[in-house]
């Protein structure tokens, strides 16, 4: 057991450098998963270093081409036995508490994002201070491909974006670059790769906490990149006009009518997309983000956990498990979704993922109570 | 000498709270805000209250909020970190109407207005209240326009016009081809609509109707949507056929063509600047021998024929006019119900305030007591919560009256809509004013909304029926049905009337805290006071008559009896809707605090100086009412946040002071 401990907290690896401290996501084969024991060594990172008065700043970064792809869900699912549904719920719930302390962290966070970001990878990094985007960031919230849902309260995160951009990122699983990120708000500075050993020496050098001093270091280092042409980010206009509609039905009549409009790939491509997906999947995204735009982040993650906790539990579907069969276990990516068809889900059954879940070890997650620190203003505007 | 020691050691204390020595520039050095969510805790589920209190689509009301909150259209404004929406009331007159309407439009391409005119049942009607609700949190003047347009405009030609009217107007309406208004009022009359001086008449040579306003007291006045953006207008006037007046109907006249020029023979001039409700273009019209196609009566009760014979199903003209204000019965509705999303937005916020401002200490060296731990602010504050959780209820059954109506209950639905439009307006602005005062200077700021709704929602209380003409309908309406019941020897039945049938309560001579909280005294004590009220009136009015004079005279001479009635009727009425909401709940928290609210709001009532004015209480009971509101109130205080969260008004669309107002007027946000 000791010996295994000692090897998954390779996974994670810390360096001192004075005030500041740089946490290295290791796993580079998984493309930094995040396993159990990740999540909790960072956990435990995190409560030590709010708590130590010598450390100032955190820096979060991943070993290899990619940040962190999120949450390791194949080892998940392979360990999780259908009757035992609970050690999922535990595993997310582990995950949001690492996120709501995050997201109300309050000392500053620099997350590196030099590769790919997805899911609970975002999770992770979006919710800190400072979100450093590079040309070789690619971004992602890929969960209704897996009959899942974009958590880790990209319910607040992504609504937060302009205009209807975050349902379109959540809904399609769009990826985007380090320039759309910087864009539309997900990342607050974009810096080349080239430049980030530079940039984390300069950091550590900094010996502060003061967000306005850390974000000026950065600013050093930062360009500003330029959206690419054919960018999604140019089409706001489109996502904004049918992203907005009350449902899924209608977002995709919507890029449908546009589509007769204006015969334009990128809209087809869209729409199926859309139909690809578990239908599920997106109507309890849609409902989920669409309720996160009017809350508190903590409130996102008491909410989404209720919704994984149906999920995991299989009983309203099992979408969940027949995606991770055919992305990530079988790999022949065709899924056979149940129920198949937007229409067969109606409100009641989408309600059903926002009650509690019955059963009688099961209860709401209970956030970390955050009242002993001083929280910055930009930590209390998101309760 | 003492005094001037203390509040130096106070200042000095706050200026050295926290540890390490603060640089002139630490923003630690002082008062810190210290978020009340992390601090109160919610005994009851928030969700489960709100889905409660607005009654019904919730997920509808949180995706419109949604569209405000992501477009540029509504003005967002970052403070303290926090995004804020809400019209930009610094804009001159001009321009908050071209933004109310660039909303509208917004509104409509979104696809929000889907279904409005041109579908029918229960379930379109409530999800257009949820709309209305909705758009009136953010803005009176979007409120209005749209209130203009789909229940005034498109009401009237749904309920006055005919198959071949809905058929050419409604669908064009819903997607705002044609943008109606509603030209009844005029400058000599308001409330009294029987009275006004347009003329109408046929011209059975042309098939035509000819259109005049014959006086200066005779221009249509107020009508909202007219001096800029309204194609269409449903004119109410004169109707003379043959020479001889059939009353005042209804007519649907172009007022200008789509590129928005104004109609030959039509006049239009502005109404001007106003004290709120400034993104309203309220116009005057006149009309100067306007012909429209016979076609365009609006001829569901009365109709005229192509030679110029007046056709009408109902002969009593009483009826017939009554017939006609149809339109303005769900108005009423509309604005009852979202009067009280002002209530809440104003208690929202001025609640959060008094749960993150302090205010002096009690002793030296102590942190300043929070504004809401004095029990005189809890005293203010906390029976206006009370009051607003009443309104709700009454609002959903209300709201649920008038979906569900039938013929039979057209009379209740109009006494109901009456009595709670007017006391719902008027509890608003009340509400308004105590929560302006008690966010201090800060309830003085536009961004704060507390203070500036006063001036938007202030026309509540005189558009679509003045409040007190209003509580005189309804005062009379009961003594209708007195009347009526006493003639026939009848039971009273409706109106929830039949307390009358039954011995009159007695009020016991020593209260309890236990009697004071128990729901068959409280409503006793209500029915007593409509009861004997009641009584009184008939009795005055009865006298009067046997002095020889006419009813409506005898009427007139009784009218402090007969507003203490309907104010009766209206408390009474609001509080058997808390009742049944409350008994429809399994036990549990939610229905325990329910209980203690409702409690709260039939003792406010009680505190009514009618119930001294005639003696229901004694001075000592009366005490005895006031010391257990104080204990209410202190015992509703650790709820106070959730209370107000479950208003379900999402942060956006309260204001800076509800947040991290330290921050908001930080130098570094200036």
């Amino acid at each position: 057991m000791a010996s295994s401990v000692s090897s998954q907290q390779d996974k994670v690896l810390v360096e001192a450098n004075s005030s500041a401290r740089i946490i290295t996501l290791n796993r580079p084969k998984q493309l930094n998963a995040q396993s159990f024991q990740m999540i909790y060594r960072l956990l435990e990172l995190f409560l030590v270093y709010e708590e130590d008065p010598i450390v100032k700043l955190v820096i979060l970064k991943g070993k290899g081409r990619a940040f962190s792809v999120g949450g390791d869900v194949a080892a998940l699912v392979r360990d999780m036995r259908a009757d035992d549904w609970r050690v999922g719920a535990n595993f997310f719930s582990q995950v949001f508490k690492l996120i709501y302390l995050i997201a109300t962290y309050s000392k500053p966070q620099v997350s590196i994002l030099n590769g790919i970001v997805m899911g609970g990878g975002a999770g992770i990094s979006v919710h800190g201070r400072f979100r450093v985007a590079t040309e070789n960031t690619t971004f992602a919230m890929p969960e209704v491909d897996l009959g899942l849902f974009p958590d880790v309260a990209a319910s607040y995160f992504l609504s937060r974006l302009p205009g209807f951009f975050g349902e379109y990122v959540g809904l399609t699983g769009s990826r985007l670059d380090g320039a759309e990120m910087l864009a539309c708000g997900l990342a607050t500075h974009f810096v080349p790769s080239a430049k980030l050993p530079m940039l984390e020496a300069a950091l550590c050098n900094a010996d502060s906490s003061d967000p306005v001093i850390i974000s000026s270091i950065i600013d050093q280092y930062s360009e500003k990149p330029s959206l690419k042409e054919q960018s999604v980010y140019n089409r706001l206009d489109v996502i904004d006009g049918c992203f907005s509609q009350r449902t899924v039905e209608e977002i995709i009549s919507a890029l449908e009518r546009e589509d007769v409009h204006h015969m334009d790939s990128w809209i087809s491509a869209t729409i199926q997309k859309l139909k690809k997906s578990s239908p599920t999947s997106l109507k309890i995204f849609l409902r989920s983000i669409r309720e996160g735009r009017l809350q508190g982040v903590g409130q996102c993650l008491v909410r989404e956990y209720r919704m994984v906790s149906h999920v995991l539990k299989g009983e309203l579907s099992k979408d969940f498990f027949e995606g991770c069969r055919a992305i990530l276990l079988d790999k022949d990516k065709n899924p056979n979704w149940e129920p198949s068809k937007l229409e067969m889900i109606d409100e009641g059954r989408v309600e059903c993922y926002f009650s509690k879940v019955k059963h009688e070890e099961w209860e709401d997650l209970k956030l970390p109570i955050r009242v002993k620190f001083e929280l910055p203003p930009y930590v209390i505007a998101k309760l | 000498m003492d005094r001037a020691f203390q509040r130096t050691q106070i200042l000095t204390n706050h200026l050295l709270r926290s540890s390490p020595p603060p640089s002139p520039l630490s923003s630690n050095a002082c008062l810190s805000y210290s978020p009340p969510e992390l601090s109160e805790n919610h005994a009851f589920d928030v969700k489960e209250m709100r889905k409660l209190i607005d009654g019904h689509d919730v997920e509808e009301r949180d995706w419109l909020f949604g569209l405000m909150r992501q477009s540029k259209l509504f003005n967002p404004r970052v403070r303290g970190g926090k995004v804020f929406v809400s019209p930009d009331y610094n804009h001159s007159m001009e321009q908050q109407r071209e933004m109310t309407w660039k909303r509208i439009e917004y509104f409509l391409e979104r696809g929000v207005f889907k279904g409005w005119l041109t579908e029918e049942g229960e379930e379109i009607e409530m999800r257009k209240f949820a709309g209305f609700e909705v758009s009136s949190v953010y803005d009176h003047s979007l409120f209005t326009k749209l209130g203009v347009h789909f229940f005034l405009w498109g009401g009237a030609i749904k309920f006055l016009g005919t198959k071949h009217h809905h058929e050419k107007w409604l669908r064009d309406s819903e997607n705002y081809l044609i943008k109606g208004c509603f030209a009844m009022t005029e400058l000599g009359h308001g409330s009294n609509v029987r009275g006004v001086e347009t003329i109408t008449t046929y011209d059975s040579n042309t098939g035509e109707f000819v259109i005049n306003t014959p006086c200066e007291s005779a221009q249509k006045y107020w009508i909202g949507g007219a001096a800029n953006h309204a194609t269409h207008t449903v004119l109410f006037s004169q109707l003379y056929v043959n020479g001889s007046n059939q009353g005042v109907h209804a007519f649907i006249v172009q007022i200008r063509d789509a590129d928005g020029n104004i109609c030959p023979n039509i006049r239009i001039a502005d109404c001007g600047h106003k004290i709120g409700l400034n993104g309203v273009d309220n116009g005057r019209i006149w009309f100067d021998n306007v012909r429209v196609p016979r076609e365009n009566l609006l001829n569901s009760v009365a109709d005229v024929s192509p030679d110029g014979k007046y056709l009408s199903s109902i002969e009593n003209p009483d009826q017939r006019f009554a017939a006609f204000m149809a339109p303005l019965t769900v108005g009423r509705v509309n604005i009852a119900c979202t009067s009280v999303y002002q209530s809440k937005v104003a208690l929202a916020i001025a609640i959060r305030y008094a749960l993150t401002r302090r205010a002096f200490s009690l002793k030296p060296n102590e942190p300043e007591v929070l504004l809401l731990d004095y029990p005189s602010h809890q005293g203010r504050l906390i029976p206006l919560v009370a009051k607003t959780y009443a309104m709700s209820f009454a609002a959903n059954y209300l709201k649920m009256l008038y979906v569900k109506r039938t013929p039979d209950s057209n009379k209740t639905i109009h006494i109901v809509s009456s009595s709670f439009k007017a006391t719902f307006t008027w509890n608003n602005m009340q509400i308004l004013q105590e929560c302006r005062e008690a966010c201090g200077g800060q309830g003085l700021k536009t961004e704060n909304r507390v203070g500036h709704l006063k001036g938007e929602y202030d026309v509540q209380s005189t558009f679509e029926g003045d409040n007190n003409i209003l509580m005189q309908q309804v005062s009379k309406a009961l003594f209708s049905e007195y009347m009526a019941a006493q003639k026939r020897n009848k039971a009273f039945k409706g109106l929830g009337l039949e307390h009358m049938n039954k011995p009159c309560p007695v009020i016991p001579s020593q209260l309890t805290s236990s009697t004071l909280r128990c729901s068959q005294f409280q409503m006793d004590a209500l029915c007593l006071r409509e009861r004997d009220l009641l009584n009184r009136l008939v009795a005055d009015v009865s006298k009067c008559k046997s002095e020889g004079e006419s009813t409506q005279q005898a009427f007139l001479m009784c009218y402090q009896l007969a507003e203490d009635l309907s104010r009766a009727f209206s408390d009474r009425a609001m509080f058997q809707t808390f009742i049944e909401a409350e008994a429809n709940l399994p036990a549990g928290s939610l229905k325990d605090v329910l209980g203690t609210l409702r409690s709260l709001y039939a003792l406010i009532c009680l505190e009514d100086v009618s119930y001294v004015r005639y003696g229901y209480l004694s001075v000592e009971n009366g005490a005895s009412v006031r010391q257990e509101i104080t204990e209410i109130c202190s015992e509703l205080r650790p709820h106070a946040l959730a209370l107000i969260t479950s208003f379900g008004i999402p942060d956006a669309f309260l204001s800076p002071i509800a947040f991290n107002w330290i921050e908001a007027n930080s130098w570094s946000s200036v």
